[in-house]
Parts: C-alpha cells; structure tokens; sequence
C-alpha cells in the first residue's frame, strides 16, 4: 500500500490564519497552555510547601512511619501496644475501618432488600411504612444518625443490669459483649474442608451448567453445592471431636472480662451505617426489579414456567443487572462514611491516623498521602469490580 | 332495511348487577390492599402495631411529656424524669443555632440577605416572566457582592463597592422588569425605550437607552451603598444554620459551572485535559469529603506562601467547592452521554462553534435530562456540608453539641440533634420532592413523543 502524503504539495504555502484555524494545531496550543499551567502550579505548590517546612523545621519523608506513636488506641481488631510504631497504627486504622464498613455492608445490603420489597409490597400499610423509613432516613444527614445513635446508646444500662441473651450476649452502656471462639487443635482441618467444599461446590455448578446446556437437563447444583459447603467442614469437625470452645464474658467487677467484645462507639458507628445506607441499598432493589417490564413475567408464564421458576429464573437475573452495579457503589460509599467515625471516637483509621498521628508528628502531607492512597485502593478495586460484573452480565446483542 | 326492523325487537340488557358490597369502598379496598390474603393480612396487624407502638412513642416524648419552659437541663429533668423532650432548651439555643456567635443586633443583616435572595430568585416561579436566564445570572454573578458586604460589613474596596452598587440595580431591575410584565404585559427593557420615545428608532438606539438608565441607577446606588456603615463582623464568628447555608450555598452555587467545566475536559478529545480532569475527578470521588477537609485545613497552610494564614472558613469552602465539582461533573457526564451523536452532528452540521454548540444544543438536553440527580447531589451537599463541624466549625450542628456541654445545659443532647435533623429533613425533602416536580414539567419534553 502506498503511503498516503499528508504534507501535500500546499504545506509551505499555508497562510497564518489557516494554521489558527486549523483545529489540531490549536488543539496542540490549548494542551501545551494546561500542561505549563498545571507544571507551575505543581511547582508553586512545591516551592511553597517546601519554604513553609523549613520555616517550621521539619522534615518531609516516611521516616518516621519507623518511630514509636507512643499514644493508645481506644480498641481495635488487631493486637496494638502503646510502643507500637506509626506504620502499626496506620494497619490498626485500616482493620478497624474495614471491620465497620464489611459488617455495615452485609447488614445493609440485607434490609436493603427487605425494605425494597416492602416498597413493592401489594399491601398498602407495608408500601406505605418502607416508604416513610426511607424518606425520613434519607433526608437527614449521616452525621446526624451517628451522633443521634451515639447519644442515644448512652442511656443503655449500666454493665450490671446488661441486657442479656442467652447468657452469652451482653449489650450495655460500655459495648456490646460476645463470646470469642476459641479454636482447639485440628480445626484448621475444618478450615480446610470448608475451602475444598466451596471448591467442590464450583466445579459442580460449572459441570451442572455444561450438561444442561449440552442435553436440557436440569441439575439442583444449587443444594447440593451448599449441602458439600456446609456438610463437609461439619462431618470433618464432628469427626475431629468438636475442637471448638468458647470463652464466654463474664461480669468481674465493673465490667464484663473475657470474651469478644465491641465498645459502644462501634455499636452506634454500625447502627448508624445500616440504617442510613439501608436506604440506598432499597432504592437499587426497588427500582431494579421495576426496570423489569411486566412482558417479561407473562412470556415466562406463556412459556409454561411456574412461577417461581419466573422469578429465578426470569426476573431475578434481570433485575440483578440493574440492582447490582447501585448497590456496588453504595458498598464504596459505606466504606468512605464510615470515616464519620471520627466524630464518636470510633479509632478508624481517619480517627487514628489523619487526626491523633497526625497532630503528633506533624507529618500532614505523607499522612494525608496514605490515607487518602487507602481509600483510593478501595474505591478502585470496588470499580474494577464493578466493571467485570457489568462486562459479565451486560446484554449480549447479535 | 330500516323499514324491515322492528323497534320492539331490539334486544335490551338487563343492568348489570352491582358488585358484590365487600369488593367496593373502604371494605373492598381493605380486603384488596391489606388483608388480601392470611399473610397479608399478618403483615398489616404487624405493621400497625409497629406503627402505633412507634407513634404513641414518639408522642409521648415529643408532646405529652415534654417541658416547654425551664430555665436548665436538670429543671426539666426535675419535671419529666426525662421520659420526654426538653423543648424549653431549644428556644433558649434556638439564636445560637441560627446564628452562632453572630452578634444579636446585626443578626438582621443575615435575615435581609436571604430575604434578597429568595426575593431575587422568586421571578422563576412567575410563568409571566421572561428573560429567567438573565434574571439567575444576574444573581448568582452579583448577589455574592450584596451578601459580602452585609454579612461581613466593614470597609470594603471600590471594586467592591461598585459590584454592590451593580447587584442593587440589577435586583431592583428585575422587579421593576416582574412588574412592567404583569401590568403592560412587556419587558423593562421596551418600556424604558418607550417612554424615552426611541420606540421606532434603530435598534442600535434602544441598548444606548438602556445603558443610560442602568448608568443612572448605578450612580445613586453608588451614592446610596456608600452611606451605608455596617460594623464588621468578622468570619470567625459566623456560625449556626447560616455558616451551614454559607458552605453550602456556595458549594451548590460553583457546583454546577466548575461540574460542567470538568465534564467536558474528560470527554476532551487532547489527551492532556482529557487525563488531568479525569485524575482529578477520579481522585476526588474516590477519598472520603472528611479527608479532604483534613486536608485543606492541615495542608493548604503548607501550600500556600508562608506569609499567607487564610482563615478556617475559607480552606473549607475551597476544600467544598472542589468536592462538589468532581461529583456534579460525574453527573453532568453521564447527561451529556444520553444525547444522541446526531444533536451533535446537527449542530456542527448548522455551523455552530464548540461553545455554541454545547450552550444552545447539547446542555440544555443534558441537564434537563439530568435534574434528578443535579439536585439529588445538591441535597447530598447540603447534608454533607454537617462535616465541617468535625474540623471545628461552629456550624448548626457543632452548636447543637455545644448546647449539651454548657453548664446550665449539661446533659442536653438529644433535643438539639432532634430539632437539628427536622430542619435537615424539611430543606432536603422539599428539594427533592421540587425536583420531581421539575422532572414532571420542564423534563417531561425529552424522550419520544
């Protein structure tokens, strides 16, 4: 092929106001104005920043992620001492962050399904109650529920008059008490077994999936898929003799000893977080299954299907694709509100990190850094997440 | 034919029986709606007992045990046990939670300006006005003067002076233009040129009268604005609901503008706008609004030449104003990928430049199409705007807190959360249910007719 001769024979000859005009090379000017633009932004922002350090004596760099923080952490997931160093507390910030929003999450998403169908519901008292919750919860501010629930909380009893619950669960004034499980030798066996079932339990699926694709066959991969999951770790528990104890809490003095236990500010963090993000979560379901149009149900039912077949296999799926990618994102924004924490004293890791290690060592622009480099990570991983479901259950057309 | 019929042949139905008597009414709708089967009808005595027991509750505690006068928390406490609400300690706070730290005699100033405002922006709901574009620029480019001015008070520079003295003749005009449109059924514009008798004259003529009258109100407000002597209030006082209205009047002010701006740089097709507005776009949505008011606050001071200190209120506003870009530029994106590539290709096909084309042809779509979710982010702001307590600003909700730790008032902490979030809940729920409305009206043209 030959090669096409974009400098015609009528380059040399261009006129200036052809050149203006000309849409690349303006194109051309335009980016080189923002490129010199942003480099002496970024310049005077560095020259300034780098004067104000010196002003105030300090030093930039992430060396002192190696020296001791020397304060305390009210609670967290993960073991931390007094002694500990900043990187130490940066991890502990992050577990707690991701323990509140992981448990916020899967509670939300629960009722938020619960409250979307009642918004649905035939029965008008039910339409009617999910539909006040969600406008009452959604028009006031997240911060508002979290202090409100906070402040509420505080009126719990005292530890020795605890609301109980079978003896093993405490909630008062200080936190909410559990027992901790204690693994005994050969449970790891059972950890094991419970991965190899979910294993299994795949690979079953994908098999199922082939036959009924190949001859119509219809097989419950689905039972059996958690009967192998659930079954398998329980009969190797059982034959390795329970190894499994728990250390209950129990009320010593002034406070209950032993156990697991979460304090207070996580409690109302949590109830918080559901209540509001509930919301969310709802109107994803809500308008998901309403973006199914009603042909779709009566085909199914032209078709034979019973039913419930219908809703599994009909609407269900097609709703999914457009409850899922909502609900993703609501997922992204538990984890940043869960930042809110900071307000109740709740040691996430805005709490820990950007505030407490932040005015001891004056680090703010390698700590802002990090914390903001964390949240970045999630909100991308969420997304890319987000983009393979939409890759995988977007309508394939001819 | 007709001759043939005979009329007494003609077959006459019997009326059709009425329904059966537990299908129609109130007990038909209840057998349809709440207890059309055994399930149902478990889930509506369910739900009305939540709903009693929750409503007796909150009576109880809102009405029937509440204290409306008292003079301290344990006062009330003394009265109901504290099985109700102490709404005696809100009319006490009720002035620092409007108003902060503001002093009391200049609190008017406040009032005034939002009475401006609402009295500015009232011709959008008068179907008789023309020109609404230009009566919205005309505030939201010269009301941010008027309210500097009395909000602040104090000397102020000419320019500033001059820019007041533009915003009092502009928003006069607009009433004066609401006036002419509902008695002589015309703008100001042609009464003015009428009654100078340039009616038949060039059209060249009539801007000239125009900007001779606008030149005239400029002088005598300029007279009049420069008798005007407010004390200064400096900033660091503002507080309450009118701070929390400040932030974000100004965030979902420079929202959409910066939104629109940052939108079209990430569909740019020069590789250099198109990544530098994406990354920060990206970098914006992905962090939580707490850690960028951490930031503006910890870090502008570094950013900025040493012998520069701006206060607190204004790092936060920067810190808001670029938050709320990058997400109002997320939504005005996805708008301006619903519009058809053929709006695009008309419009270049008429011979309209870039800027024309996106101003006459695609925006005025994209945004219509995009009003649930502009003013849904707007609702969002607002109720975001609560965050700057955190860092330390005396918004609506930080006094509301302080409220409880006050001597006199120790212990008194729901209340003030209580009142807080009603308020929260009228302004969000009023904006959003205004913007269904708007879908219904002004969005309701798009789509296939």
């Amino acid at each position: 092929m030959a090669v096409v001769d974009k400098a015609g024979p009528h380059r040399d000859s261009r006129s200036f106001s052809e050149i203006v005009n000309d849409e690349k090379y303006r194109s051309v000017f335009y980016q080189i104005v923002v490129a010199i633009a942003v480099i002496w932004a970024a310049n005077y922002l560095f020259t300034n920043t780098s004067a104000n350090l010196e002003a105030r004596g300090m030093s930039a760099g992430f060396g002192f992620l190696s020296s001791t923080a020397g304060f305390s952490i009210a609670w967290s997931i993960i073991d931390y001492q007094a002694g500990d160093t900043y990187f130490d507390v940066f991890i502990v910030g992050i577990a707690n962050t991701l323990l509140v929003s992981l448990v916020a999450v899967v509670a939300s998403t629960f009722f938020g399904f619960v409250v979307g169908v009642m918004r649905l519901s035939k029965n008008f008292l039910v339409a009617k109650l999910a539909s006040t919750y969600v406008e009452i919860m959604r028009n006031v501010p997240l911060l508002l529920h979290i202090l409100f629930w906070y402040t509420v909380s505080a009126a719990l009893p005292r530890p020795n008059t605890s609301l109980e619950l079978f003896d093993a669960f405490f909630l008062n004034n200080r936190g909410l008490y559990m027992p901790a499980p204690v693994p005994g030798d050969g449970f790891s066996l059972a950890v094991i077994a419970a991965v190899l079932g979910i294993i299994i339990a795949y690979v079953i699926a994908v098999w199922a999936k082939k036959r009924q694709l190949a001859t119509g066959e219809r097989f419950p991969a689905f039972w059996v898929g958690m009967a192998v999951i659930f079954g398998l770790p329980i009969v190797v528990f059982v034959i390795m003799g329970s190894p499994l104890s728990f250390d209950f809490a129990e009320l010593k003095g002034f406070n209950y000893q032993g156990g697991a236990s979460v304090p207070r500010a996580f409690c109302a963090l949590l109830f918080a977080l559901s209540v509001y993000h509930t919301v969310f979560m709802a109107e994803a379901v809500r308008a998901g299954i309403l973006s199914v149009s009603h042909g779709q149900t009566e085909a199914s039912y032209a078709l034979g299907l019973k039913p419930s077949w219908t809703l599994r296999l009909v609407v269900i799926p097609q709703a999914m694709r457009a409850v899922v990618p909502p609900m993703i994102s609501n997922w992204m924004n538990v984890v940043k509100n869960s930042s809110l924490a900071i307000a109740i004293g709740y040691p996430d890791l805005v709490a820990v990190f950007m505030q407490t290690s932040l005015n001891q060592s004056g680090h703010a622009i390698e700590i802002v850094a990090m914390v903001m480099l964390f949240y970045m990570t999630v909100s991308l991983t969420i997304s890319a997440a987000l983009n393979y479901y939409n890759k995988l259950v977007q309508i394939k057309e001819r | 034919m007709t001759d043939t019929m005979q009329t007494d042949a003609v077959f006459h139905p019997k009326p059709s029986m009425p329904p059966p008597p537990n299908t129609v009414g109130v007990v038909g709708w209840m057998r349809k709606n709440l207890f059309g089967s055994l399930v149902d009808g478990i889930l509506t005595i369910g739900c009305l007992a939540l709903v009693l027991y929750v409503l007796n509750s909150v009576l109880q505690y809102t009405l029937i045990n509440a204290v409306w006068t008292a003079n301290s928390y344990r006062e009330c406490l003394d009265i109901n046990k504290g099985e109700g609400a102490c709404w005696a300690g809100i009319s006490v706070w009720f002035n620092s939670m409007m108003y902060g730290r503001y002093p009391d005699p200049e609190q008017w100033r406040i009032n005034l300006a939002f009475v401006t405002l609402f009295a500015w922006m009232a011709p959008f709901w008068f179907p008789k006005v023309s020109g609404k574009m230009l009566v919205g620029a005309s505030a939201v480019l010269t009301f941010p003067f008027l309210a500097a001015q009395l909000f602040l008070g104090g000397e102020t520079s000419l320019f500033h002076q001059a820019m007041v003295s533009v915003a009092l003749v502009l928003f006069i005009t607009v009433w004066l233009h609401v006036g002419t449109s509902y008695l002589m059924g015309r703008s100001i514009g042609d009464v003015l040129v009428g009654i100078t008798g340039f009616a038949d004259k060039d059209d060249r003529l009539h801007k000239w009268v125009h900007m001779g009258f606008f030149g005239v109100g400029f002088v005598l407000a300029f007279l009049y604005q420069s008798s005007w002597e407010f004390v200064e209030v400096p900033i660091t006082v503002w507080g309450g609901l009118f701070l929390t209205l400040v932030i974000s009047g100004i965030g979902i002010a420079s929202a959409l503008p910066n939104g629109i701006l940052l939108a079209l740089g990430r569909r740019s097709k020069m590789p250099v706008i198109r990544v530098f507005c994406t990354s920060f776009i990206e970098l914006f949505r992905s962090v939580p609004l707490i850690t960028i008011l951490f930031m503006a606050v910890t870090m502008m001071p570094l950013f900025l030449p040493v012998e520069i200190n701006p206060p607190k209120l204004i790092m936060v506003i920067v810190a808001v104003c670029l938050f709320s870009a990058a997400y109002m530029a997320e939504t005005v994106r996805a708008g301006l990928q619903a519009i058809n590539k053929g709006q695009y290709e008309a419009a270049q096909a008429m011979g309209l430049n870039f800027w024309k084309m996106m101003a006459l042809i695609v925006m005025p779509q994209a945004l219509k199409l995009m009003i649930p979710n502009i003013v849904g982010s707007f609702i969002g702001l607002m109720k975001d705007t609560t965050l700057v307590s955190i860092i330390g600003l005396y918004d609506i909700l930080l006094m509301a807190k302080a409220a409880g730790q006050n001597p006199t008032w120790l212990g008194f902490h729901t209340e003030p959360l209580l009142f807080t979030a009603s308020f929260f809940f009228v302004i969000c729920f009023c904006m959003s249910k205004y913007s269904q409305h708007l879908e219904r009206t002004i969005g309701g043209g798009y789509g296939r007719r």
